[in-house]
């Protein structure tokens, strides 16, 4: 055969390698029983804590787990984010959390496995990163800290699972709640912050207006007349009695131009404003009143959560 | 000096690839029933012994057509349903035959070959990995494979890197390659008194 000695045995070495990586994350797996179909997937990611995607969890109660040794435990939300699909479930059980690969690992043509529990036993499927970018908002206006794109099949319940690298540390959760056509995960940072706020705090703080908006387009003349750059600007359409928008004196049918001096043309712009830090603080909007242009100071406040 | 290692090892990689494709080719046929469609077989002895799927081998006799361009005329000696295996003898010895591996030894990541027809397409290889392992019909488990098959894949091999047949790709259920475990092929043949020569 080949004439060199680490030739000989390469593809078995690796074949080896990547079922020890599947093996080795698979200490941190276990499947959740949260929803009414087949289990998902979820990882170990601190004592007692455990991570998964937050649309694979139908209900809030009655969550149980089937840990890696087979057995059962039981565990409790601790607290959901949908805008980035984590959720995070509180357990006695005791199980070693997951080993985190650097985020620096996250490279296109990375070798990778996407590990599932969707049931008793552990299942793997092998891709590679196909894209890594920068920070981006899912439709929901959560930020994720890096986008991970795979080349990889995340089959039926491994929503929640960990993404392997080759080495068998986790370099992101695998959802396929936040995109319709591709496997996404959540890179390391973003689960370690969002799941931080979740066990601190049972939620995750987002700013809020308390109003809703429609794009529309400015006519030419106007936008002329106003000295305005932008073609599109958002009316308002609802606003929330006693809200932010409302006690700042904002009206029905206001068009919002401009949030901090950027101009504004779809209703993400304003989600993407409004981070956790935006709370609290004042925020100067321009709007379109009457055929006029007029700044409005509106102090953010904190979206109330739902059902609470 | 690390681009060199890097190069090597993905040559050496690509090479033993290319050895267990070929090993495979040669104990994988062409199983074709007239305008039926195609299947794929595994040549079990050298004296003739090809293994399948069931619901490949319908009829009582089947064209089946070596690696090498030679075509036979197949019998298919037993057939079951159930377990959706068929054993099919042609006239031929000398033939290269599979060596099975252990099914038993295989864990989700471990890599996994498949060679076969899809659509018609002659000797078509796919890599994957090892999915896990469910419940099958009866007490028998599949081999789940996170790889990419097609009509025309049924009755051929699943291999591990080393080339060694662990399975009959059968079916693709949720995305997933379903196995039948070479342990429940070998089960088959005892039951039939084919004994592998």
């Amino acid at each position: 055969m080949g004439t060199s000695v680490p030739a000989a045995g390469t593809l078995a070495g690796l074949s080896n390698d990547l079922a020890e990586a599947v093996t080795r994350a698979s200490r941190s797996v276990v499947a959740i029983h949260g929803r009414r179909r087949i289990p998902s997937s979820g990882v170990v990611w601190g004592p007692g804590v455990v991570v998964t995607a937050n649309h694979t969890l139908t209900r809030d109660e009655d969550i149980s787990l089937t840990l890696p040794d087979g057995g059962t435990g039981v565990a409790t939300l601790a607290g959901r984010d949908p805008t980035t699909d984590i959720a995070v479930l509180r357990t006695d059980s005791s199980l070693p959390p997951a080993e985190r690969a650097p985020d620096a690992n996250l490279q296109v043509g990375r070798l990778v496995l996407a590990v599932g529990r969707p049931g008793p036993e552990v299942t793997a499927s092998l891709g590679i990163v196909s894209a890594v970018g920068g920070e981006w908002r899912t439709w929901q206006g959560g930020r994720v800290d890096r986008f991970v794109r795979l080349d990889l099949s995340v089959y039926d319940g491994f929503s929640g699972g960990p993404l392997v690298e080759a080495g068998g540390r986790v370099l992101g959760i695998n959802t396929s709640g936040l995109t319709r056509a591709m496997a996404v995960a959540l890179p390391v940072a973003t689960v370690d912050r969002v799941a931080g706020e979740l066990v601190k705090k049972g939620h995750v703080t987002r700013g809020y207006l308390g109003l809703a908006v429609q794009p529309v387009r400015l006519p030419g003349p106007m936008r002329q007349e106003l000295g305005l750059a932008g073609r599109m600007g958002l009316v308002i359409i609802n606003l929330e009695a006693g809200g932010p928008a409302d006690r700042a004196g904002l009206l029905l049918g206001d068009i919002i131009t401009g949030v901090e001096g950027e101009d504004v043309s779809d209703p993400s712009d304003i989600l993407t404003f409004l981070g956790p830090e935006r709370v609290g603080k004042e925020a100067k909007l321009r709007i379109v009143r009457a055929g006029k242009t007029k700044p409005v100071a509106i102090t953010v406040g904190e979206r109330p959560r739902k059902g609470h | 000096m690390a681009t060199t290692a890097v190069l090597q090892g993905l040559s050496g990689f690509e090479s033993e690839l290319n050895a267990a494709a070929e090993r495979l080719r040669r104990i994988t046929v062409q199983a074709r029933t007239h305008r039926m469609g195609e299947g794929s077989g595994v040549i079990w002895s050298r004296s003739g012994l090809v293994v399948s799927n069931a619901h490949v081998a319908r009829a009582g006799s089947l064209e089946i057509e070596l690696w090498d361009g030679r075509v036979f005329e197949g019998r298919v000696r037993w057939r079951d349903p159930r377990r959706d295996l068929a054993l099919i003898t042609i006239p031929a010895t000398g033939l290269p035959e599979a060596v099975p591996g252990d099914a038993g030894a295989l864990r989700p990541g471990d890599l996994v070959l498949a060679l076969g027809h899809p659509f018609g397409l002659a000797n078509a290889l796919a890599l994957g990995v090892v999915h896990g392992l469910a419940a099958g019909p009866g007490r028998n488990r599949w081999i789940r494979a996170d790889i990419r098959l097609a009509p025309g894949n049924s009755g051929g091999p699943l291999a591990n890197v080393a080339g060694e047949v662990i399975g009959l790709n059968t079916l693709v259920a949720g995305g997933l390659a379903h196995a039948i475990p070479v342990s429940v092929v070998q089960r088959f043949l005892a039951e039939t008194g084919e004994q592998a020569a």
